[in-house]
């Protein structure tokens, strides 16, 4: 493996302050709405994006996985938020968003969030170009931690996604998180029980394995922070595409003599999950829109993104379903497969301590 | 978390504009009324006049409004950060709104040069009062089924129907009035605008008592008023499609305060609670945490779609049918907000302080008041069929028999 560089990197100062600032396209910080028109005007850029992503993501379906990474790193879609040193774009938000949404829509079968989030975290480490030119597949365990210490850590971590397909896994660790490779002595990969289908989650045993490269505590929030937005998207984009699919199917099956749209009980559900996916659309817009002007109210707009995902995007997923009636409930309506992504995500991002946290938030402002 | 960070949009933190608009507001607020504060008491209708009528001489009223009628010609961005600055304080809700957020907005798109200077400065300077008279008995969510008919009579109109749900009407000075020039079959064809005066002879009040026991809304009865022609509001039949067209970008600016208003109202609540031991343990139990993070989501939600509307609309495009989205949320949202802060507020036990019965007695109003919401400007199963037909472009029927 050509990353496993046994000398440790400290990545205390990440690129990935960086990668959210440093979107040149959308205005400069403080300009308030005239950031808003200047992204509003390179929205054609990012419809580009958006296209290529579908595109990418439809042609990785027939792919095995490693070939996955190599058509994605080629239409450059996993350096989005990656600093240029390492091979990567150097965009934020805005840009990661239409592609995580395509992510979503088409059930890709990549850790693609985590894929962008560690290209920005590591993108001046050794290992960062191989991440983001899809040489490597680096994974991230969501939950759990990693004792020990520095070039020795042990424990059991999961909800990391596509790992037994993985090169590199990000480790939470007591000091931050740390990138351990998989392939040597001390890694044991065991199947979880986990929903998702397309990047199953595993769980990992380690056992006295050495990092290629850590990320202090700081670095390590920011990032949980930053995957916020990205698994909104793809809940965002997923809401979508079912409600594309639940508005197809009652659109042309008939009962009691009509179509099934022209029942109003249907349209209602099917306009509250028209809301459902513009609640994320907006908050997403919204996120990117602060970010890109720098402010601090993005920090609280990255969580509204992921609160809203988890809660309407879901729902809306759910009534897709229930929509597609007795198809619904069969495999080979594509629709489950995106509340078991979904349902995933939110476990992964940890929806219930987030609201926890919002909620704290809001007491110690008011106390 | 800093909380007076969090409320300012993309930014706009160190706008002049803004600090103008604190700097007046904390000069000129009247003692006593603000609903967060101790020694709050409800102002009356000539304190709610008085200090609408100074908000427009320091410019914080008809904003958006050419200077030529009384407004300061200002974007809508002012209009924005004005708002957002209203909403954090506790302010008492504008007793002219209709005037100024739909009245005022229609004499501006369709009213003629003389029109608009009668009506618009008096309006502003709350020496005319504005109530909305569209819905009927039989004309609710079916408004183009209105039967209120306006018959010409010379040069003038004569106006014979009821109004009901007339919102204003105790207090107005000029009513807003759909009627019908020609037949009830016309539907939305034949409808027309006026500016009746509510002191015509003919025209006659009975206030409805509301179920949070103010009398807001009315029952007007017209029998043969005379309206001249000089108060009808564009050509005969262009009424409907006028209305149409401000409402739907009256759905989406309105009040475009709510969200900070919401965000005023949570932070009171908290402050409240903690002011009492029980409730105080209440809220740090965590029992109450989801709910309060989904309020302080759906308020963050609610900004996410007001923002983007002044950028469009500042920018020369069409907002279409976007503010059924907003309205059908911010309805609902504050509906489940009004319910946890009632919910959360009753469980005070007896002798809580007065801070917290100060609280009790705003929430129970809000609560209450918020009912409403999801029933007024299109009710929500109106929103569900807009967002279907229009946004979704849903197909209306099925070919019978086949697709």
């Amino acid at each position: 493996m050509a990353q496993a560089e046994t000398g440790k990197t400290e990545m205390g100062k990440t690129e990935m302050g960086t990668a959210d600032k440093g979107n040149a396209d959308m205005g400069k910080p403080g300009m308030g709405t005239a950031a808003v028109a200047a992204a509003r005007d390179d929205r054609d850029g990012i419809a580009a994006f958006a296209e290529t992503a579908r595109h990418a993501v439809a042609a990785c379906a027939a792919l095995p996985v490693r070939e996955r990474a190599r058509q994605l790193a080629g239409d450059g879609l996993l350096g989005i938020l990656a600093p240029e040193s390492a091979g990567g774009l150097g965009l934020g938000p805005s840009f990661a968003a239409p592609v995580m949404e395509a992510a979503g829509a088409g059930l890709l079968g990549y850790p693609l969030a985590e894929t962008l989030l560690l290209g920005a975290a590591f993108g001046s480490a050794p290992v960062g170009p191989a991440i983001v030119l899809g040489e490597t597949i680096a994974t991230i365990a969501w939950a759990g931690i990693a004792e020990g210490s520095g070039d020795r850590l042990s424990g059991t971590v999961g909800r990391a996604p596509l790992v037994d397909e993985a090169d590199l896994l990000l480790v939470a660790t007591r000091t931050g998180a740390a990138l351990v490779p998989l392939d040597g002595a001390g890694v044991t990969v065991q199947p979880a029980f986990g929903l998702d289908l397309e990047t199953p989650e595993h769980e990992v045993v380690l056992t006295d394995v050495t990092p290629v490269a850590t990320l202090d505590a700081a670095a390590t929030a920011a990032l949980r922070e930053d995957a916020l937005p990205l698994w909104a998207a793809a809940i965002g984009g997923a809401a979508e595409r079912c409600l594309a699919l639940a508005l197809e199917h009652v659109s042309t099956r008939e009962q009691f003599g009509r179509t099934l749209v022209s029942f109003q009980a249907l349209r209602h559900a099917l306009a509250r999950q028209k809301l459902a996916v513009e609640h994320v659309r907006a908050a997403l817009e919204r996120h990117a829109a602060l970010v890109a002007a720098g402010a601090p109210e993005a920090r609280l707009a990255a969580r509204t993104s992921y609160a809203a995902a988890t809660r309407f995007g879901i729902a809306a997923i759910e009534s897709a379903l229930q929509l597609h009636g007795g198809m619904g409930f069969t495999w080979e309506v594509e629709v489950h497969r995106h509340l078991r992504r979904a349902r995933t995500v939110e476990a992964q991002g940890d929806a219930p301590g987030l609201h926890r946290r919002l909620a704290e938030d809001l007491l110690t402002a008011n106390a | 978390m800093d909380r007076d960070v969090s409320t300012l949009p993309p930014g706009l933190a160190g706008d002049p504009y803004r600090a103008h608009v604190r700097a007046w507001l904390a000069a000129h607020v009247p003692e006593g009324f603000l609903a967060d504060q101790p020694g709050f008491r409800a102002p009356d209708l000539a304190a709610c006049r008085d200090w609408e009528a100074a908000m427009h001489r320091g410019g914080l009223a008809g904003i958006t409004w050419p200077t030529e009628y009384g407004g300061h010609g200002l974007s809508l961005r002012e209009h924005l950060i004005a708002n957002q600055e209203i909403g954090r304080r506790a302010l008492p809700e504008s007793v002219n709104s209709l005037g100024k957020e739909l009245a005022g907005p229609i004499i501006l798109a369709i009213g003629t040069e003389e029109q608009k200077r009668r009506y618009l400065p008096p309006l502003l300077q709350m020496r005319e009062i504005w109530c909305q008279g569209f819905s009927e008995p039989n004309a609710g969510s079916d408004l183009a089924g209105l039967r209120t008919r306006a018959t010409r009579d010379g040069s003038a109109w004569r106006v014979n129907g009821r109004k009901i749900w007339t919102s204003g009407a105790p207090n107005a000075q000029r009513c807003l009035l759909l009627a019908r020039t020609g037949a009830v079959e016309d539907r939305h064809r034949g409808l027309a605008l006026f500016a009746m005066r509510m002191d015509a002879p003919g025209v006659t009040v009975r206030p409805l008592r509301q179920m949070d026991g103010r009398e807001h809304f009315a029952e007007v009865f017209m029998d043969d008023v005379v309206i001249d022609a000089e108060d009808a509001l564009g050509a005969p039949d262009q009424g409907w499609s006028a209305a149409v067209r401000v409402l739907a970008i009256e759905r989406a600016t309105n009040r475009m305060y709510r969200a900070w208003r919401f965000e005023n109202e949570l932070n009171h609540l908290v402050r409240a609670c903690r002011a009492d031991a029980t409730l105080a343990r209440l809220l740090d139990g965590g029992a109450y945490h989801r709910r309060l993070a989904e309020t302080v989501v759906d308020i963050e939600i609610v900004k996410a779609h007001v923002e983007p509307v002044v950028d469009s609309l500042l920018a020369g495009e069409s907002i279409g049918d976007r503010g059924s989205l907003m309205k059908l949320h911010w309805s609902e949202a504050h509906q489940r907000f009004a319910a946890l802060a009632l919910e959360l507020l009753e469980q005070a036990p007896p002798g809580a302080g007065p801070e917290v019965q100060a609280a009790r007695a705003r929430f129970q109003r809000i609560y209450l008041s918020a009912r409403a919401e999801t029933i007024y400007a299109g009710t929500t199963e109106i929103q569900l069929g807009i967002i279907g037909d229009r946004i979704l472009k849903l197909p209306r029927e099925s070919a019978k028999g086949g697709r």
